[in-house]
């Protein structure tokens, strides 16, 4: 089965843990060319990119805050500077501050805004125009759950990966005639340090609400991203696909 | 400060290389890019194909092209308002573009015109002049430099 991600080279937006790290692990393994943006996490991206050059992968790492649109754009020509094209982008990179409406602090509104969907524009801005210029490419957001399914003190959250779910359709309709993709991965509880709040206040409600009655893991939502990256979904674009274990339907 | 004037030897000595650019970009034969042909019209050139147009350039000429700098620098420093009224430009605003988009035939600026069909009067002259500017200010402060004939400045 090749996936034909191999040589690929592709920009994964905060790698160095959680969904974002299990992508650039995997994608890597597959033998493409991966870097990922890092906020703060220097220590944990150190470690994701020693662990993978020392299985002989190609990763790289560079700490831009994707809310900096200037840095997000320097980075991205980094990366088309060392690997000559950009193939595949994967907006990962989110952050929560989970409040009720009412107690949310202005800066939960903009952090939580600002970071998951003016990242993914900062970002996709940046690398639109070398997928164009080829003729090819494959964009993947990663979304929510909460994108569709209510939930108590995600207003914010929910605003920003209802966002991406409607960026991803646009876009989608956008870049279809230079044959670019444009997909979402709409990922529902998964075991990462981001869930860790939920799981520990209300894990047990939540898991009953889950069909398959347990979270998810991040190589779970990792598999799903390798598919709409690989050649097995040329024929996919502007889908959200959720990973949530049927948390959606319930 | 008046800009200083391009002249038709620097559109020339870029020429060759913008219309292989966008010949490239719009996947036509270079032959078809006339200095003066409308993108839109006559090259069914599209609003996302002039992204793909300045990115390219951008890379031939080793320039930095920021996104809608030929509408910006056409209204120069006429206040918004007196350039355009509820995305049309008024009559002034129309004169200003007359006068920047000089290589457009005159009778092509007729009111009501949108700000955003501003595009459908552009030509491969019009991106000569973009990359010419653009080149200039390489060079440093708009000061005229010399053109070689792959379209890289000189001094």
């Amino acid at each position: 089965m090749d996936s034909g991600l191999a040589g690929k080279v592709v920009i994964v937006t905060g790698g160095s843990r959680g969904i974002g790290r299990a992508i650039v692990e995997l994608f890597s393994a597959e033998g493409a060319d991966v870097t990922f943006l890092f906020r703060e996490s220097s220590a944990a991206a150190a470690e994701v990119v020693a662990a993978g050059r020392a299985a002989g992968r190609r990763i790289t790492a560079e700490q831009v805050d994707v809310r900096d649109p200037q840095g997000c754009a320097a980075a991205v020509e980094r990366v088309a500077e060392r690997g000559g094209r950009i193939d595949v982008l994967v907006n990962n990179a989110g952050l929560v501050r989970d409040n009720l409406l009412g107690l949310l602090e202005d800066d939960d509104v903009r952090a939580v805004l600002d970071t998951n969907i003016g990242g993914v524009f900062n970002v996709t801005r940046a690398v639109v125009p070398h997928m164009i210029a080829r003729r090819a490419g494959k964009i993947i957001n990663v979304s929510s759950v909460a994108g569709e399914k209510g939930g108590r003190g995600q207003t914010n959250y929910a605003a920003s990966k209802g966002a991406i779910n409607a960026f991803t359709r646009a876009l989608a309709v956008e870049l279809a005639p230079r044959r670019i993709t444009v997909n979402a991965v709409a990922p529902g509880v998964i075991e990462t340090d981001m869930s860790q709040a939920i799981r520990d206040r209300a894990g047990e409600e939540v898991k009953s609400r889950i069909l398959l009655r347990r979270f998810g893991t991040p190589i779970d939502v990792a598999y799903a991203i390798w598919f709409l990256a690989s050649r097995y979904a040329d024929y996919i674009t502007g889908e959200v696909l959720h990973v949530d274990g049927g948390f959606k339907m319930e | 400060m008046m800009p200083v004037e391009i002249t038709k030897d620097e559109i020339l000595a870029v020429y060759p290389k913008v219309a292989q650019t966008m010949a490239d970009a719009l996947g036509c034969d270079v032959e078809k890019v006339a200095l003066n042909v409308p993108l839109i019209e006559g090259l069914d050139a599209e609003s996302i194909d002039f992204l793909d147009i300045v990115f390219r350039l951008e890379r031939a000429f080793k320039v930095k092209i920021p996104r809608g700098k030929i509408v910006e620098d056409a209204q120069g420093d006429l206040p918004d308002a007196e350039f355009e009224r509820k995305g049309y430009l008024t009559e002034v605003g129309l004169e200003r573009l007359r006068d920047y988009l000089s290589e457009v035939p005159a009778d092509r600026f007729r009111l009501p015109m949108k700000v955003a069909d501003i595009p459908r009067l552009f030509t491969p002259e019009t991106f000569c002049k973009v990359v010419v500017r653009a080149l200039r200010a390489v060079q440093g402060d708009d000061s005229r430099g010399r053109l070689s004939g792959d379209g890289s400045a000189e001094h």
